[in-house]
């Protein structure tokens, strides 16, 4: 039996400053997100990303819009 | 009398009457060196170099560091604020980032060497600065400034906010307008203006400024600020690692902050003045009313003593709470040492890194004895001031 795959949205940013100020965007928005390392699918292997439940990704999207920090990268990702 | 407190620290080993505060400032508040402390034990990790827990802290006290200096400065995108060493490293990117041979820049007669030193450089190179003489109490008019604007196509003007030597507040503002009128940027020595007065950079529409961390502000010595207007190209002084996404490319990161902040930046100095800031936001109507009316009172005390000149705008004119003053009766340098060691007064004479402000007061020759009052400060250290003056040179 396979288990059940668990997969999250990545998001990458142009600086740590801009994850960092993403997150407290999210946290405004009451969008749970996890810094993570940068995952090397977002192109960098240095870094930070945010770490989101894809349930929560339009959501997202649409409150770093707002807040101005639209990410440069995203990717859906399996969980280990 | 202000008591050196922390325990073991290295400083005066007795306490003394600290009227230097414009050239740095002291005691530091207990929520700036815990700041600091913390920086260094419970975040003491790299900032943005890794996602573990430490590092992450790590980052965040950087972050918000510099939320709370933007928030201060009235800077509507911390983005456009960058930690630098200082005020004099600040100063030498925003001139040596900006001017190329052939500019052209007016500049004020009360600048610090932070801001004549490298525009020598780059006078060498080919840069002309032209300068516009300030008043005797050190204050630069605007038009003055107008007139040596209009005279030839320029680059930049470059002004400070507030003298070092006198205490003059100048028109930024109206400065920033006409400089913009011609088509020129202005930049900003704000060294001596930040936490001891309002400083708005969106309503002075500056294209650059220049802070100290340490002075007003009151964070540790070793960190300062650039305030880059959106938009603005400055090049670069430093490359190298930045920490965040791009690591594999040759070329520096173009976005702010990491443009200006190549190698590990200095997170406790960073945290402490972000402390600094924090506390400049929830007092600073209260604190700058006291140091305002403590320096009225040793402008004035020190103002009736015969045979002493003080420098700087009159009692009832703004300015930035420190002054400088010659004696009939004294050099600079002997006052300075005898208030020292007979009294436990910590001031400093001498030019103040400032010769053209001096040559601008006339002091040149003499130099001065200069006396800042800041966070801390009471009035019975004033009163002690003004009695231990009074005292060696009446």
């Amino acid at each position: 039996m396979t288990p059940a795959t668990s997969r999250f949205i990545a998001y990458g940013f142009a600086s740590v400053h801009d994850a960092l100020a993403a997150e407290s965007a999210l946290a405004s928005a009451g969008i749970a997100a996890v810094v993570i390392p940068s995952p090397r699918v977002l192109g960098e292997l240095c870094g930070i990303a945010l770490r989101v439940d894809p349930a929560s990704a339009r959501a997202a999207e649409t409150a770093l819009e707002v807040a101005g920090l639209p990410p440069r990268a995203s990717a859906e990702i399996d969980d280990v | 009398m202000t008591e050196a407190s922390v325990a073991g620290a290295p400083g005066p080993a007795r306490s003394c009457v600290y009227l230097d505060h414009s050239a740095t400032s002291w005691p530091k508040p207990p929520e700036v060196v815990d700041a600091v402390v913390n920086a260094m034990t419970a975040c003491g990790a790299n900032p943005g170099r890794g996602a573990y827990s430490m590092a992450l802290a790590a980052a965040r006290l950087v972050f918000e560091s510099r939320r709370a200096c933007a928030d201060l400065l009235g800077v509507p995108d911390a983005r456009d604020l960058a930690f630098v060493s200082g005020c004099t490293e600040a100063c030498n990117l925003m001139l040596k980032g900006l001017l190329v041979p052939g500019d052209r820049v007016v500049v004020s007669s009360m600048e610090h060497n932070a801001v004549s030193r490298p525009l020598h450089v780059l006078s060498l190179g080919g840069v002309r600065v032209d300068i516009v003489q300030a008043d005797a109490t050190g204050t630069v008019h605007a038009g003055d400034v107008e007139r040596a604007v209009r005279a030839h196509a320029t680059r930049a003007v470059i002004c400070q906010h507030a003298s070092n030597v006198t205490g003059a507040i100048q028109p930024i503002g109206d400065i920033a307008d006409i400089a913009h009128e011609n088509g020129a940027l202005m930049l900003v020595d704000g060294a001596q203006a930040a936490g001891h007065m309002n400083v708005d950079l969106a309503a002075l529409d500056v294209d650059a400024y220049a802070a100290s961390g340490h002075k007003g502000l009151l964070g540790p010595q070793g960190v300062g600020l650039l305030y880059l207007r959106p938009g603005l190209d400055v090049a670069e002084l430093l490359q190298g690692g930045t920490g965040g996404g791009s690591s594999e490319e040759e070329s520096q990161p173009q976005g702010r902050p990491e443009r200006y902040e190549a190698g590990t930046p200095n997170t406790p100095g960073i945290a402490g003045l972000g402390a600094g800031a924090r506390l400049w936001l929830a007092h600073r109507e209260e604190w700058r009313a006291q140091e305002q009316r403590i320096f009225r009172e040793l402008k004035e005390g020190v103002g009736t003593i015969p045979g002493v000149t003080v420098f700087g705008p009159a009692s009832d004119e703004p300015c930035v709470p420190t002054l400088s003053l010659v004696s009939d009766h004294m050099d600079g340098d002997r006052i300075a040492f005898l208030l020292d060691r007979r009294y436990g007064i910590a001031v400093r004479s001498g030019l103040h890194c400032a010769p053209w402000a001096h040559r601008t007061i006339g002091t040149l020759e003499t130099g001065a004895v200069r006396l800042g009052v800041g966070y801390g400060s009471t009035s019975d250290d004033v009163e002690a001031a003004i009695v231990a003056l009074t005292e060696l040179l009446a």
